[in-house]
Parts: C-alpha cells; sequence; structure tokens
C-alpha cells in the first residue's frame, strides 16, 4: 500500500489519532476521530477543513499543546522514530521550537506585548541552544532578516504593537525558523491579514521551505489558497480525513463531493458570473456526529449507506477517500 | 424618486495624532482616514468597496450609517443632508440606513437571546408587542434561520448563524440602504457561499440597495454591480463591477486582483521568483 509506503519515510507520522472532551458527566466526546497522515521531510502538506473538522485540534495534539478538557484519546504521532506522545514533557519542549514551530492565526494575541520583538526571539534561540546573548541577538536578526524584514537588527528593539499585522506574522515566522526546524505547523497563519499581505505571507512560506527545506504543514479553511504552495492536501470533515491526495489531483478531479464542494463554493476571478455553490447545512455539532459519513447530512450525493456506516479511508494510486459514492 | 438614494459630497474624515508638541507648533499632523470622498448610489444598487485596512472603507460605512461624523462634506439620503436629518429625524434615518458588522460575537449583546435581540429592533420600528414574536421569527425565517434558535444565546450559535441575526436585526428595521462591513470575513468558505447567496437574494426580494465592503475581489465580482476601489482614504477607482475586475486601469486594483489565491493555477515556482509585493509594511 503507497500510503503505508510514504508513512514509513515520513518525518511526521499520524496514525489513528484521537483527541476528545471530557464532558461533565464524564464521558468523552470525540473531535478527532482516528486521523492518519503522514508528512515528509521537505514536503508541504495542507490540512483543509472547516471550523469544526478537527484540523486544528490534529496540530495541537502533534505539538502536546492541547488544554483541558480537550485530551488526546488514542493513536500515535511519530516524528524521528519516537512516538510523541510518548516522550516525557522535557523531551517534548526541546522539540517544540526547535525541531516542530508552529506559527498561529492571529499575530497579535501570540506575541507577548511587552517584550521587544528581539527578546521574544532570543528567548526561543536560547531555550534550545547554548549561545551567548550576542550570539543569540545575531542569530534573531538573521532570522528577522531572513522573513523580509527590512533593517531587522533595528526592528529587533521594537515592541509588537510598533509592527503592522504582517510584520508581526513575519516576526512570529522568523520566531518559528530561528532555530531551523525540520517542520512548521502554520494553523491559518494568514486568516487576520489582508489578501496583498496574504499573498506576501504565502510567497515567504513557500520560499522559507525551499531555501532551508523545511517540512510545512499548512492548516486552512482556503483549498484555494493552500493549494498555491503545498504538494499533497489532506481534506478534514467531522474529525476524519474524507480524502487526501496530490495537489492537482484534489483540485482538478476530487474524488470526496465535500472536496468538490469546498472548492466550488469559493468564488473566483475568472468564472461566469452566478448565486455561489453553498454547502448547504452546517458542520456537525461535538457529541452530534451522525452514525456514518459525516457528511451525509450535507451531501448532496447521498445514499441509505452513507448514513450508516462510515465508508473506509481506501487507497487508488497516490490518493485516498472515504465515500461510498464517490465523483 | 430617480436621483441617486445615497450620495456623499467631498466627505473628509482626519483624526487628530501626533503629540502636543506637534500641535503647539502647528505642525499638520492629521491623519486622513478619508480624503473628499464623492460618490453616488443609485437605488437598488449593490456596490461593492473595496480596499485593504487602512485604506478608510469602514470610515465611510461609519459614516454613511451615521455613527461617525464627517470632518467637512455631507451624506444625503434622498438628497437631504445627514446633517440636517440628525438633527430633525435622527430616528428615521437610522431606520432607513442599517448596518450588519464584521464581528457577529461583538455585535451581539451576549446576554440577550435572539429573540430579545430581534423583537427589541422591532420595538424601535414601532411594531405593536403582541406581533412582535411572530415577526420576529419571520425575520429568522428570511435570514434562513429556523425559530428553534429564538431562545438561544449568541455563544450558543455558530459564526454563521450569528451573522444572519446580525442581517436578521439590521434587516428587521426594514432599511432602505444595508450596510455590509466584511460580514463574511470571519467564516468558513461554505458559509460564505450561503451568506453571500442570502444577501443576493433579500437584495433582489426587498429591493434593498447594498454597500458591501469587503477585501475579497471574487466576492464582490460574484454579488456586486458596481464597484469602487479605496486606497489611503481615497478612491482609486470605481465602475461597473465586471469591468473594473476584467480590465483594471489603477494599478492597485492590479495589485489586489494579483493577490486573490488561484489555486494551482497559481503556484508559486520552484525557482526563485520574486515575489509579489514587499514588506514596505513595516509601521504598524
Amino acid at each position: 500500500m503507497s500510503a503505508a509506503r510514504r508513512m514509513n519515510g515520513a518525518l511526521l507520522s499520524i496514525e489513528g489519532l484521537r483527541v476528545g472532551f471530557r464532558n461533565a458527566s464524564g464521558g468523552v466526546i470525540e473531535a478527532v476521530r482516528g486521523v492518519d497522515f503522514a508528512v515528509a521531510a521537505g514536503e508541504a502538506v495542507g490540512v483543509v477543513g472547516e471550523s469544526g473538522s478537527g484540523k486544528s485540534l490534529t496540530m495541537l495534539a502533534v505539538m502536546r499543546l492541547l488544554g483541558a478538557p480537550a485530551r488526546t484519546t488514542g493513536g500515535r504521532v511519530m516524528f524521528d522514530g519516537q512516538d510523541l506522545l510518548d516522550v516525557d514533557e522535557a523531551r517534548m519542549r526541546a522539540i517544540r521550537g526547535r525541531d516542530i514551530a508552529m506559527v498561529f492565526q492571529d499575530p497579535q494575541s501570540s506575541l507577548n506585548p511587552a517584550l521587544t520583538i528581539g527578546r521574544q526571539i532570543t528567548d526561543v534561540v536560547r531555550a534550545h541552544r547554548r549561545v551567548s546573548a550576542g550570539e543569540a541577538r545575531r542569530i534573531a536578526g538573521e532570522s528577522l532578516e531572513r522573513v523580509g524584514v527590512r533593517e531587522a537588527g533595528k526592528r529587533l528593539d521594537a515592541y509588537p504593537h510598533e509592527f503592522s499585522g504582517g510584520m508581526r506574522q513575519r516576526a512570529l515566522i522568523a520566531m518559528a525558523i530561528a532555530c531551523r526546524p525540520r517542520l512548521l505547523i502554520a494553523d491559518e497563519p494568514t486568516t487576520a491579514l489582508d489578501v496583498t499581505v496574504q499573498a506576501q505571507i504565502v510567497d515567504l512560506i513557500a520560499e522559507l521551505r525551499r531555501d532551508l527545506g523545511i517540512a510545512v504543514l499548512f492548516i486552512s479553511h482556503n483549498l484555494q489558497l493552500v493549494a498555491e504552495i503545498v504538494d499533497r492536501v489532506v481534506v478534514m470533515y467531522g474529525g476524519k480525513v474524507v480524502e487526501d491526495g496530490p495537489v492537482e489531483a484534489i483540485e482538478l478531479s476530487p474524488r470526496h463531493p465535500y472536496t468538490g464542494l469546498l472548492q466550488a463554493c469559493v468564488p473566483s476571478l475568472t468564472a461566469p458570473v452566478g448565486p455561489l455553490v453553498a454547502i448547504e447545512g452546517a458542520p456537525p455539532r461535538l457529541g452530534r456526529m451522525p452514525q456514518g459519513c459525516p457528511f451525509s447530512p450535507r451531501c448532496p450525493r447521498v445514499v441509505a449507506r452513507c448514513e450508516l456506516e462510515m465508508p473506509a479511508l481506501l487507497t487508488e494510486g497516490e490518493r485516498r477517500f472515504a465515500c461510498w459514492r464517490p465523483l | 424618486m430617480s436621483g441617486p438614494i445615497l450620495s456623499l459630497r467631498g466627505v473628509t474624515k482626519s483624526y487628530a495624532q501626533g503629540n502636543a508638541f506637534d500641535r503647539l507648533l502647528g505642525r499638520d499632523t492629521r491623519f486622513v482616514a478619508l480624503d473628499g470622498i464623492s460618490l453616488e448610489v443609485a437605488r437598488g444598487d449593490i456596490v461593492g468597496i473595496v480596499g485593504e485596512s487602512g485604506s478608510g472603507k469602514s470610515t465611510l460605512a461609519n459614516i454613511a450609517v451615521g455613527l461617525t461624523k464627517p470632518t467637512s462634506g455631507d451624506v444625503l439620503l434622498d438628497g437631504e443632508p445627514l446633517s440636517v436629518l440628525m438633527r430633525d429625524h435622527a430616528g428615521p434615518w437610522r431606520r432607513r440606513v442599517q448596518m450588519a458588522f464584521q464581528d457577529s460575537s461583538s455585535a451581539l449583546n451576549p446576554r440577550k437571546t435572539v429573540s430579545r435581540c430581534l423583537t427589541e429592533t422591532l420595538a424601535l420600528r414601532g411594531v405593536p408587542r403582541e406581533q412582535r414574536e411572530t415577526e420576529a421569527l419571520a425575520m429568522l425565517e428570511l435570514v434562513g434561520l429556523g425559530a428553534e434558535l429564538a431562545p438561544r444565546l449568541p455563544h450558543e450559535l455558530s459564526g454563521g448563524q450569528r451573522q444572519r441575526i446580525g442581517l436578521a436585526r439590521a434587516l428587521a428595521m426594514k432599511p432602505d440602504i444595508l450596510i455590509a462591513d466584511e460580514p463574511v470575513s470571519s467564516l468558513d468558505v461554505s458559509l460564505q457561499a450561503q451568506v453571500i447567496n442570502l444577501l443576493s437574494r433579500l437584495t433582489r426580494e426587498l429591493g434593498l440597495t447594498l454597500l458591501f465592503i469587503s477585501h475579497d475581489l471574487a466576492l464582490v465580482r460574484t454579488l456586486c454591480s458596481r464597484i469602487i476601489v479605496m486606497c489611503k482614504g481615497e478612491i482609486v477607482e470605481q465602475g461597473a463591477c465586471l469591468d473594473v475586475l476584467d480590465r483594471p486601469s489603477h494599478p492597485y486594483t492590479q495589485l489586489l486582483i494579483a493577490a486573490v489565491p488561484k489555486g494551482i493555477a497559481g503556484r508559486r515556482k520552484p525557482t526563485s521568483a520574486p515575489s509579489r509585493g514587499h514588506a514596505q509594511d513595516s509601521v504598524g
């Protein structure tokens, strides 16, 4: 099976990951329900899905940053031959920021407003490397320059409020790459930004990946956006992977109806003008997951079986999809 | 009425900035958010106003709805200046021009149920008490929501539902003009399409005039008949939506168009290609 082969050579391999919330009556409500996919060294993978698809929880679980009441209830996260869910907290702290770095959606709340940008980058550097304060500052300046901040040396002494939204996101990316991680997880890194700044940040991530060989996991609800820079796309819905494969295949011939709709509902600047394709209804709510395919209540191709039985994620060449009536 | 339903004449909005020392020396330190904007909106028009943060598009919306007073210039509703209307009939103006906001979680009172939020609005319009409940449910239906949401509080709703409640509240006033400030930018793409289709249907059915403020050119192209492109407080380009987007003449419009994600068609080349724009936005 090609998916299994890919996982063997993977940098990160998520296997059967489950995340649940403990509810008031002591039961567990699952939000991530058995997710598997892998990222090869240097590869860029996009994880796409709506709010509630479990994509962000999956990333937080990988980083072991889930806060109560959410917790990982099953599966493995293999990185470098070790299960991240198994290593002790000290080891995990060493991995976070050094081997795997993460950039979040809101650059405003990810930065400490009371510390200079430089201090925040050097803190990361010194947490992971035995370097002098001067050397850490040099590395911080270099990182800031690397992400396209002009006069980086001077800007190290600026506070977050002196930076625009786009510059703050650049600063966070500088912080993320300061220790040359092998994997960068970017969770909706451009959602809070203007379109032109969004394009610049996407350019920057593509450039860093190319020049530094960093693998990228790009989380977004916008398939058109991730398709611009990733090699493969993983589509999540209702806490499960419903389809994945090479980006061209996903975009040109999606097999899962959800993927097709997700693409069709984003208007383009070239398509004929008319009503937008909307996905009626809303994503399933936690604890109210349909018995069968999570997308069945909204799916235009639904048949009786979809509502009763969750289809398995089948492999077909380089791609996988879970659907009883694929496109 | 044949004239424009809404017109702006030389509307300027500036804010004091800089320190007292600068002001003492008479240095010109005012920040100009809108610089002499003139425009006319015909009844039933769907006008997209696009631009980035700082372009002045939200200031323009706030002025049109009467939340912000222009420093100079005037806003006219059916030929009557806002300055006069606000003094004599603020109520009618507020009823006729309504706004739906970007952030649906902060635009709704977290302690008021959906039903109360709508009935209070209906009361402002003078709907008799005994009809309010029924009409509130009709408003919910209008925006495609079920009656089961009526007793819920905003935090019990999804983002898409909250955004629709914001719309329902604005529409409960039976406005002539609806100003929607980035109404879908916080929503998932699938819900975005639902709300855009809803806006399109409502404008048609209710004969609304819509000012749709957005940074998403593709959405504007889908929804709007006219487009106004703003940059740094000025209108840099305007016209029929498809004309402007298919043949943009201003470099800023071209920049905005280039920034729209294009899927695999917009793939970054593996070779070192010059990136779009630079990090010139260095100061916050």
